[in-house]
């Protein structure tokens, strides 16, 4: 893969040389090393390398890479997703997948060299399961289209699961201390169960017998020599040790000890009850040994007093190894600790699933509503921006972008010509631009480019390059006041910070301080309204009919009934379901109670209506949308709509509307509030962010 | 007994003596001849001694290092075998080689590596389960999961000798066509990717080299789906009467086809220049399929389909015509292409032949060796054959039927015969579940002395250093072994397909891993097959849940035991998982009782106390609810809950259908276990 960078790196070096840099000093120094590859066994290190960096840095670039978009194609992001019903996909898609690649990009304005310093880490993470923990099994989910789309830009799968850092949430954390508090306590009270249980154990076989008989004289063999020794004043010698080394004769903690080796757990039992029953001065310990395996140990002790110290200290020692134990299995999100910690300026592109991922990953189970998940991202992220939105919101941005697409690279390519390679004269080379300089380890380049794009740590140094060049077009000055501490605050960029895209889509944008849909939304220059106003209350869904039934068909069956204005567009959520917007809510619920009747009355007369051939099959179910955002938060996901439907298990054919639903009548006031600020945005290379929508899904879609 | 001399035997008949005791063991041929050793018979045959003097100095209470040494032997052995490992790179030609190899060997050893296969301890199959039950959950496996590898030998044994020809097929389940298929996601236990990554896989060749595949069902939508041409042979004249429509339809089509057919043939248009046979193409409609002209030409109908067919055959000889299939399904269009000369004609169809072999195979991808393994109508033999054949039954022929009966019908018309080793082993022993394979190959070492040779024949230019897919070999290996000690004669006596030996026949298709023949699996009447083991009916089985967590089955049964009269009488109680356990009533009838009881309003006592604590109860029924509506929550108790719940909705309807379970109290289901 390394081999793979380097030429890829030095092509594009090759074709950089080409062309005018804005930088006026083109760095001599060669740009083909690459990024910081983070695993397990240089984990440590470059932790505390990006600790000192985070701390430096003005702002943190981040980008992940993750095994899936959406577990089943109706799970896709829809022009008809409602606020609510969007969250619950983004929660659906970071709750099922895993993040392999997590990008982390510190960015340093150094104003003695007028030019930010880079440092790009590429972080391979893979949930191992480190510590036993019972209940269910670690598992995720891949989306074969994702997978192979991380093959072809060489992604190593060797490298993040073989090496890959693992990592506990915060939340897997407190519940491993708090299993082990609890085993501590048992351990605590155990001496005395210990020994009413180990009463308990009859000697059953012969065997058994011999065996105990047979350590109890060695044992007793064993304290009788050390106490002569003693006695005597002479000097111990390790001289009974016996029996293929067995037993063996140690130093454990200043006392004389006989390690125990070769036995099974069943002996080791009966060890266990001889010296309980026998010996008041042995005691039984387990300590871990060198190779963290467990070592079974028989101890010497002179009193009570200094037995019962040594098993607290061995018991102790196994806790805080135990502790240690947990705290390496913390992982990767140390990272996430100290990104929080830092309360740095978050940077990412298009970022609220990454946001999800981040917090269902790291911190603990992702809330059941966008608001709550907010307030608590909020309070652990105090500020992140996405470029995306900064990008479409500015007017000089969206001028310089031309229209263009406001994907990643595209956005690279056109905001940052001096560091990307590959850009056409775009007329930017004209305007001041900001330096960038990378450093990985002791290497520093000025026009670095490892060219591995959809590579996490390559994707979020990019991010980092489009925010910088962004804030300075925005008008913010890094050059005469040094912009660390009060970036966040600067008020050209402090009215886009934690303003995150829900949907892309539709163009939805969440403000991370309130939880609510922001209305101040876009400049709005490019973009076209493909859709009509969408009336939630004005929808019915409609799955398991025919599959031979497309969306022209439908409506021309439902205008038969209810007149040819009565719907207003047709949406296929895939072969086996649609939404159908009518032209007013009443439509909706005679729709429904029509169809109910028909259901039940299998009378020639209902068979010659036009609705029938919809209900052909009996399978056909209708419900309001309220339905569909059930069905998303289901945690199942089957490919096919009618499927997931019949696995949640509705009993119903038709589900009626309730009169004056509560929540329902709500959500729909809210939104049509908001309509007009409604924007559907056809944006073809960002679909690969958002999910994609095959062509005909476009083509089933009918205006009036 | 001296080291090196060979046992003498007095029994021709046997080549096994006394192996009950699993102490003397005579190596010598069916014929009753001594084995001569080859240089790796002679391995063996120390092997053989070393077995009987280490199992005579075991007897005496000795060290064990005999049995080291033997294991070091052995493990030398196996790392000589050497498994083809198959990627899309070497595919084509490792297909010619199986497909020889499949033909010419008696049975076909499969193995898979998957991506997990529980997720929660109940999940898995428990010794509690019925066929139906256990069939639920490979079922929700196979569902989910994925396989990486697949590794498929061919094999025949031969007296003491097998056979074998190992394939490892890697297998990833590539979108080749762009049609969302074979699969939109599937999950993976870290666990498993875990432990294979221990064992050296390579998860990038997997990925970008994997073999990719479609189901046959698949295979039907997606022929639709990418539209290729269908070659047809010219039909048979229908007696159909020609409407009127039909004659004027045949009558444009016919004077559009002379038409063309003079222009492509006249020989002195031949060399004119570009404008004008562009100009051609655009007034007739031709094109050119490869170096041979032709056209097209739309269809509305079947109907039309056929005419357009005979039709052709009506015209000339030298046209061969291919059908265009619509997107949706039917004809969009005949194309029809010109040949020269009969020759040529010929060529065009073998041509189109290779074709949609080629075609085939792309789109069937790995598929190909499933349909080999299936024409050849050879014995399967795998380890654990209900999870093997849910997921090849998923994967690879269609979507899982809902219950046990159907999908071994559908399973049956595709592989007649499916050994399971993981049976036959309970033929010979005590082994009360499923236990893997390692574990199986060393019971067989401890028990039994069979010296089996495994003969690779053409591994020489296998690549080392590869350790792939080497159970395969084990299972073949194991297999031969088996047969050998239940006295099975595993070859039939033509090797004919589709004919199993008699022997084997009474093993076959055994998928209940809780079951010992397939009368049991079919009636569900069970035999006890050992003495510690004793059958229970449903009905006297109940789930309980909500009590204390942490609590042990030892002392749940101690307050059960105090809490209500139905406890005055035999029972036990295991626990499933931390917070459910199963109890089982040695008394019929005691379980209903309880079940009443819990739900009455007139307990008393500790077991009030227990309820109100929010103990609850579910018989079997439940139980079978749960694994039927895939209710699969990491715990049992949230889904005998869910299960509870959804039931109250519903009407009581459950036919009850009485079958009988194994309780067998040496199989304990514990934590520790699970």
């Amino acid at each position: 893969m390394n081999k793979q960078y380097s030429v890829r790196a030095l092509s594009r070096a090759l074709t950089l040389s080409s062309h005018t840099f804005c930088s006026t000093t083109p760095s001599s120094s060669s740009s083909t090393f690459p990024l910081k590859n983070v695993t397990k066994s240089n984990f440590e290190s470059s932790l505390e390398d990006l600790r000192r960096h985070v701390r430096a840095s003005d702002f943190v670039a981040v980008d992940l890479e993750m095994t899936g978009i959406t577990s089943a194609p109706w799970r896709e992001s829809f022009e008809f997703d409602r606020f609510d019903v969007r969250y619950l996909k983004v929660k659906d898609s970071a709750e099922k997948f895993a993040v392999v690649q997590f990008g982390v990009c510190p960015f340093r304005w150094d104003s003695s060299k007028q030019s930010f310093v880079a440092h790009p880490h590429n972080f391979y993470i893979f949930p191992r399961q480190e510590l036993p923990v019972n209940g269910p099994s670690y598992e995720f989910l891949c989306q074969t289209t994702s997978i192979d789309f991380l093959a072809k830009y060489q992604f190593d799968f060797n490298a993040c699961i073989h090496e890959g850092v693992s990592y506990l949430s915060r939340g897997q954390e407190d519940e491993a201390l708090r299993h082990l508090d609890l085993a501590y306590e048992d351990e605590l009270s155990e001496s005395w169960r210990n020994l009413k249980e180990i009463k308990d154990i009859p000697l059953v076989s012969m065997a058994d017998i011999l065996f105990t008989e047979r350590m109890k004289n060695r044992f007793s063999e064993w304290r009788n020599g050390l106490l002569r020794e003693r006695n005597e004043g002479a000097q111990f010698q390790g001289s009974s040790n016996d029996s293929k080394q067995q037993l063996q004769t140690i130093f454990f903690k200043m006392h004389p000890a006989l390690t125990l080796n070769g036995f099974t757990s069943h002996q080791l039992r009966l060890i266990q009850l001889v010296t309980k029953k026998h010996f008041d001065d042995l005691v039984y310990v387990r300590v871990s040994g060198e190779n963290s395996c467990l070592q079974q140990l028989i101890v010497y002790t002179d009193s009570t007093d200094e037995k019962d110290l040594l098993m607290k200290e061995v018991k102790d020692g196994l806790r805080r190894e135990a502790e240690m134990k947990i705290k390496a299995a913390v992982g990767f999100r140390h990272v996430i600790d100290l990104l929080s910690s830092e309360e740095k300026l978050i940077v990412g592109h298009n970022c609220f699933l990454d946001i999800a991922h981040i917090y269902s990953k790291f911190l603990g189970p992702l809330p059941l509503t966008a608001e709550e998940f907010v307030s608590s991202v909020h309070k652990c992220f105090p500020y992140i921006t996405d470029t995306k939105v900064l990008l479409n919101a500015n007017s000089v941005l969206q001028h310089l972008m031309k229209k263009n697409s406001t994907s990643l690279s595209n956005a690279f390519a056109l905001l940052c010509p001096q560091i990307a390679s590959n850009f056409k004269n775009s007329g930017l080379a004209f305007k001041p631009c900001v330096k960038v300089e990378v450093q990985v380890d002791d290497m520093r380049s000025s026009n670095w480019n490892s060219g591995a794009k959809h590579e996490a740590g390559y994707d979020a140094f990019m991010t980092g390059c489009v925010f910088a060049q962004a804030c300075n077009h925005l008008g913010i000055n890094f050059k005469t006041h040094s912009p660390s501490r009060n970036l966040v605050s600067n008020e050209k960029l402090q009215k886009h910070v934690n303003h995150l895209y829900l949907s892309w889509t539709n163009g939805d944008i969440i403000d991370l301080t309130t939880g609510k849909k922001t209305a101040e939304s876009l400049g709005s220059v490019n973009h076209k309204k493909r859709y009509p106003n969408i009336l939630f209350s004005n929808i019915v869904l409609v799955w398991g009919f025919p599959s031979t039934l497309k969306a022209r068909e439908i409506r021309e069956l439902i205008s038969k009934v209810f007149g040819p204005n009565s719907v207003t567009s047709i949406y296929h959520l895939d072969d086996t379901a649609v939404f159908v917007q009518f032209n007013n809510a009443e439509l909706v619920s005679k729709f429904l109670v029509l169809k109910e009747t028909l259901d039940r009355n299998n009378d020639p007369i209902s068979v010659l209506h036009p609705l029938s051939k919809l209900l052909e099959g009996g399978n056909t179910r209708a419900a309001s949308y309220e339905i569909y955002k059930e069905i998303c938060s289901s945690p199942i996901s089957k490919v096919l709509f009618a499927d997931q439907a019949e696995a949640i298990g509705y009993k119903w054919k038709t589900k009626l509307i309730e009169p004056k639903e509560e929540g329902e009548t709500q959500g729909n006031k809210c939104f049509s509030k908001e309509n007009g600020q409604l924007n559907t945005v056809s944006d073809s290379a960002d679909k690969s962010d958002t999910g994609e929508r095959n062509d005909e899904t476009d083509l089933s879609y009918c205006m009036p | 007994m001296p080291h090196g001399l060979p046992v003498a035997c007095p029994n021709k008949d046997f080549r096994f003596k006394n192996f009950a005791d699993g102490s003397r063991v005579d190596q010598l041929d069916p014929n009753g001849e001594r084995h001569y050793p080859s240089p790796v018979g002679r391995i063996n045959i120390q092997l053989v001694c070393i077995y009987i003097c280490s199992s005579l100095v075991k007897e005496l209470g000795g060290p064990r290092k005999m049995v080291l040494q033997r294991r070091l032997l052995c493990t030398k052995n196996h790392h000589k075998w050497s498994v083809k490992q198959v990627t899309k790179s070497n595919f084509s030609e490792s297909l010619d080689d199986i497909k020889t190899h499949i033909s010419n060997s008696d049975f076909v050893a499969v193995s898979l590596q998957k991506t997990g296969s529980f997720s929660a301890p109940w999940h898995r199959v428990l010794p509690f389960d019925t066929a139906d039950t256990a069939y639920s959950k490979a079922k929700y496996a196979a569902d989910r999961f994925q396989l990486l590898q697949f590794a498929v030998c061919p094999f025949s044994i031969r007296a003491s000798k097998v056979l074998a020809h190992p394939y490892n097929f890697h297998l990833f389940p590539r979108d080749e066509l762009k049609i969302g298929m074979p699969s939109y996601s599937f999950s993976c236990q870290t666990s498993y990717l875990t432990s294979m990554a221990q064992e050296g896989f390579d998860f990038n060749v997997c990925i970008y080299d994997g073999i990719s595949y479609l189901s046959r069902s698949q295979e039907s939508t997606a022929k639709d789906r990418i539209g290729n041409p269908i070659p047809t042979k010219h039909e048979m004249k229908s007696s159909s009467t020609l409407s009127v429509a039909d004659a004027v339809f045949i009558e444009r089509i016919k004077s559009r086809i002379r038409h063309w057919i003079n222009a492509c043939t006249d020989t002195s248009k031949r060399t004119n220049e570009a404008l004008v046979s562009s100009l051609r193409k655009l007034v007739l409609g031709s094109e050119e399929y490869g170096s041979r002209p032709c056209m097209n030409i739309d269809i509305c109908s079947e109907r039309q389909v056929q005419l357009t067919l005979e039709m052709l055959g009506d015209i000339s000889d030298d046209l061969v015509p291919l059908k265009i299939p619509a997107k949706g399904g039917g004809t969009q269009a005949v194309r029809v292409i010109l040949t020269s000369s009969k020759e040529d004609k010929d060529l065009l169809e073998r041509e189109l032949q290779n074709l949609e072999e080629e075609q085939n195979k792309r789109v069937r991808g790995f598929r190909e060796v499933i349909d080999l393994i299936s024409a050849s109508q050879k014995p399967v033999v795998s380890h654990n054959s209900l999870n093997d054949f849910t997921f090849i039954h998923s994967k690879f022929l269609a979507p899982l039927p809902p219950n046990m009966d159907d999908f071994m019908c559908s399973l049956r018309m595709v592989f007649p015969h499916v050994l399971d080793v993981n049976h036959l082993l309970k033929e010979i022993g005590p082994m009360k579940k499923v236990i893997n394979l390692p574990a199986a190959i060393s019971y067989l070492k401890r028990r039994f002395s069979v010296p089996i040779d495994m003969e690779l024949p053409h591994q020489a230019k296998a690549n080392e250093g590869k350790i792939h897919g080497h159970n395969v070999l084990r299972i073949s290996h194991l297999f031969a072994k088996l047969c050998s000690i239940l006295k099975i004669n595993p070859s039939t006596p033509q090797s004919d397909s589709g004919y199993l030996a008699s022997a084997l026949e009474g093993y076959a298709n055994i998928f209940n891993p809780c079951s010992t023949s397939p009368q049991e699996a079919n009636d569900g009447d069970i035999r006890v097959w050992a003495n510690n083991t004793r059958k229970v009916s449903c009905e006297d089985v109940v789930f309980l849940w909500g009590f204390r967590g942490g609590m042990s089955a030892g002392i749940l049964k101690r307050m059960l035991q105090e809490s209500h009269d139905v406890f005055s009488e035999e029972f036990d109680v295991r626990l499933v998982d931390k917070n459910c356990a199963i109890i089982v009533f040695w008394q019929p009838g005691l379980s209903d009782i309880f079940l009443e009881v819990m739900d009455s309003g007139e307990i008393s006592g500790s077991l009030r106390e227990m309820v109100a604590e929010g103990l609850r109860g579910a018989g079997y029924e439940t139980y079978k609810r749960v694994c039927r509506l895939g209710l699969w929550e990491a715990e049992l108790s949230d889904s005998l809950d869910k299960a509870l719940a959804d039931h109250c909705l519903l009407e009581a309807g459950s036919e009850k259908n009485p079958s009988v379970i194994y309780w067998n109290s040496d199989s304990i289901i514990n934590l520790g276990d699970l």
